[in-house]
C-alpha cells in the first residue's frame, strides 16, 4: 500500500474502506507471491475454513499451505531436557529410547508422510478439475447468453 | 381503560449475578435507563448463571439491585440428551420437524414458574420486552402475550434464526427493537413482518476515563498486548484467535501478548500459553483499561447482532481488528472509521502488523471511533429511540 494513505489517515476524506482495501490487496499480492505457504498458516486457518467456503481463490491457497504441513517430520532432532538434576543422564537416556524404537516410528510415519502425500495430491487433481469445469461452463453459459441475446433482438 | 404504565423485561439471566452476555448486559441497561427515566419497571429473569446448564445457582425471590425489581424465578428440569440431539441437527442443516423445533426451545431455558407470573400480571404492564429471541423462555413468553411483547433479538445468521417456528415469533409479537440496520435487515430477509413493526435502538455507553498503562502495570506486562474481552467459546471465534495469534508470534517474531477478559474455557496451542493472559471475569474499569492499552481489540466472531465490547474498546480510544464475515461488527467498523476486518490469516497478518508499526494511525483510528460511540450510542440519543419505539408499540391510552 502507499505511504500516502498512512498519512492522510487524519485527513478529513479518510476511508478507512479505502484502507482495508490496500491491505488487503497487500495481503493478495503476498500470498500470490508464496510469503503464505506455510504450514503454520493451514493449521490457523483450520476453524476459519467454513468463514471462506465463498472464496473461490482461497480453496486453492490453502492446498498450497497444506503442501508445506502434509510431512511429518521424521528427522533426528536435538534432545533436550528441562530438569536440572541428572540431566546429561537423562539425555541419553532419551537418546536410547529414541534409538531403539527408531526402526518401529520410522516405518510408522514414512507410511504416513506416503498416505498424507496421495490426499493432498489427489485433493489437488480434484480442485484443478473442478476449476477447469467451472470455468468451460462459465464460458460455455456465457456463449449460450450471447446467442440468446442475439436470437433475441431484431 | 387506562393502560398501565409499568414495563417488564424478561431475559434468561440477569447480567452482573455472576453472568456475561451481550444480549443480557444490553437489556439490563435498557431496563436501568428506562426506571431512570421513571418507568415502573419488572425484571423478569431466572435463577440460573451458566447458559450451558441453566442450572439454579441463585436464591428465588426479588431483589432490588441497580435500581430495578429483580425477579428471580426457577428454570424447569430439562431432557439434556433429547435437547442436544434436536440441537446437533439444528447445527447441521438437516431438517427438523416442528414438534421437535418446540421440544429444543421448552428444553433450552424455560421456567414455567415465571410464565405463570407473566400470565397472572399480564394486565399489569403497558410492555413486555423480550429477549434473545432463541430461548424458549423469551419464545413462550411472547407467544402467550404477543400484543405486549416487544422482541428484542439480538438475532445472528446462524441455524436457529432458520426455525420454522420462528417465523411466528417475529410475525406475531407487537414490535422488534433491533440493534442496528444490519441486524434489522437480516431479519426482514429471514421473516416476513412489515418494516413499520421494527425501530432501531441498541444500547447506550457512558464515555470513561481510564489510565491506558494500569492494566499492564498490574499483571507487570512489559509487552505490546492485543485484547479480547467477552465469551470464550467456539462460537465466538475465540479458538481461531489463539491459532492466528499464534501463527502471528511465530511467523513475525514479534512478542505481542494475548490478553482475554470474560468467562470460559480457553482452547489454546500449548506454545501460545506463556504468552497469553488470562485475567478472568474483571470490573467494568479493569476492562475498560484493559482496553485502553491494548494495540487492538480483536473480535473474531461472525455472529454478532451488536458489538459492545467493540464499541467500548473504540469509546478506549482502541482500534478494532474483526472478521470480515461480521456484517455487523464490520458496518461499527466503517461507520466510526475505527477499525479494520479480515477474511483470512493473511490479512490478519498484515492488518496487525500495520497497526503495531503505525502508532500515529492507530492512535487517529482510536479517537475516530472514540468520537463515533460519543455521538451516535450516547444514552440520551438512545432512551430517545426507546421511547418512541416504546409510544409507536405500546402506546399510553388515556
Amino acid at each position: 500500500m502507499s505511504e500516502n494513505s498512512i498519512l492522510s489517515i487524519g485527513a478529513p476524506g479518510f476511508n478507512v474502506d479505502r484502507l482495508v482495501a490496500d491491505l488487503q490487496a497487500t495481503a493478495d499480492r503476498k500470498m500470490k507471491a508464496g510469503v503464505y505457504a506455510d504450514a503454520r498458516v493451514a493449521r490457523a486457518e483450520k476453524t476459519n475454513l467454513v468463514n471462506l467456503r465463498g472464496s473461490d481463490d482461497f480453496v486453492s491457497f490453502y492446498l498450497t499451505c497444506l503442501r508445506e504441513a502434509v510431512f511429518v517430520d521424521i528427522s533426528d532432532f536435538e534432545i533436550h531436557e528441562r530438569r536440572r538434576f541428572f540431566t546429561p543422564l537423562l539425555v541419553a537416556f532419551k537418546k536410547a529410547i529414541w534409538k531403539i524404537l527408531k526402526f518401529y516410528t520410522y516405518r510408522l510415519w514414512s507410511q504416513q508422510n506416503q498416505i498424507n502425500g496421495l490426499i493432498i495430491t489427489g485433493l489437488e487433481g480434484m480442485e484443478e478439475q473442478t476449476a477447469a469445469r467451472l470455468a468451460a461452463l462459465e464460458q460455455r453459459l456465457a456463449r449460450l447468453e450471447q446467442q440468446a441475446s442475439g436470437h433475441g433482438s431484431p | 381503560m387506562a393502560r398501565p404504565d409499568r414495563i417488564a423485561f424478561v431475559c434468561p439471566r440477569y447480567a452482573g449475578e455472576g453472568a456475561v452476555g451481550g444480549a443480557e448486559t444490553l437489556l439490563k441497561n435498557l431496563a436501568i435507563h428506562a426506571a431512570a427515566a421513571g418507568i415502573p419497571v419488572d425484571f423478569l429473569t431466572t435463577c440460573a448463571q451458566s447458559h450451558h446448564t441453566w442450572e439454579n445457582n441463585l436464591p428465588a425471590g426479588v431483589k432490588t439491585t441497580d435500581g430495578l425489581q429483580v425477579h428471580f424465578f426457577p428454570t424447569d428440569a430439562r431432557d439434556v440428551p433429547r435437547f442436544l440431539r434436536i440441537q446437533q441437527s439444528i447445527d447441521r442443516g438437516r431438517p427438523v420437524s416442528e414438534t421437535d423445533e418446540l421440544f429444543w426451545l421448552r428444553n433450552g431455558v424455560y421456567s414455567s414458574a415465571l410464565l405463570a407470573h407473566l400470565d397472572r400480571h399480564a394486565t399489569d404492564y403497558r410492555a413486555i420486552l423480550l429477549g434473545p429471541y432463541l430461548f424458549g423462555l423469551s419464545y413462550f413468553a411472547a407467544l402467550a402475550h404477543p400484543r405486549q411483547a416487544l422482541l428484542v433479538p439480538c438475532l445472528h445468521d446462524e441455524p436457529f434464526a432458520r426455525l420454522t417456528c420462528m417465523k411466528r415469533l417475529f410475525s406475531e409479537t407487537a414490535g422488534c427493537l433491533f440493534n442496528s440496520q444490519d441486524e434489522r435487515e437480516l431479519a426482514m430477509e429471514l421473516f416476513t413482518f412489515p418494516a413499520a413493526k421494527s425501530r432501531i435502538v441498541g444500547m447506550g455507553l457512558d464515555p470513561f476515563a481510564v489510565d491506558s498503562t494500569a492494566f499492564a502495570r498490574r499483571h507487570g506486562l512489559t509487552a505490546p498486548y492485543v485484547l479480547y474481552s467477552g465469551r470464550r467459546e467456539p462460537l465466538k471465534g475465540t479458538p481461531l484467535l489463539c491459532d492466528y495469534m499464534q501463527t502471528f508470534r511465530e511467523r513475525s517474531r514479534r512478542d505481542v501478548k494475548l490478553v482475554f477478559t470474560g468467562s470460559g474455557t480457553i482452547d489454546a496451542p500449548p506454545a501460545l500459553r506463556p504468552h497469553l493472559f488470562d485475567a478472568g471475569f474483571v470490573s467494568e474499569t479493569e476492562k475498560h483499561e484493559a482496553m485502553a492499552g491494548a494495540i487492538a481489540f480483536l473480535h473474531p466472531s461472525v455472529n454478532e447482532s451488536f458489538g459492545i465490547v467493540l464499541l467500548e474498546a473504540f469509546l478506549a480510544r482502541t482500534p478494532g481488528l474483526v472478521h470480515a464475515r461480521s456484517r455487523v461488527l464490520v458496518s461499527q467498523c466503517r461507520a466510526s472509521g475505527a477499525g479494520l476486518w479480515f477474511r483470512h490469516y493473511p490479512d490478519f497478518e498484515n492488518q496487525l502488523l500495520w497497526l503495531l508499526d503505525h502508532p500515529e494511525a492507530r492512535a487517529a483510528l482510536g479517537s475516530r471511533g472514540h468520537d463515533f460511540v460519543a455521538r451516535e450510542y450516547a444514552w440520551p440519543v438512545i432512551e430517545r429511540k426507546f421511547m418512541e419505539a416504546l409510544d409507536a408499540f405500546a402506546p399510553r391510552r388515556a
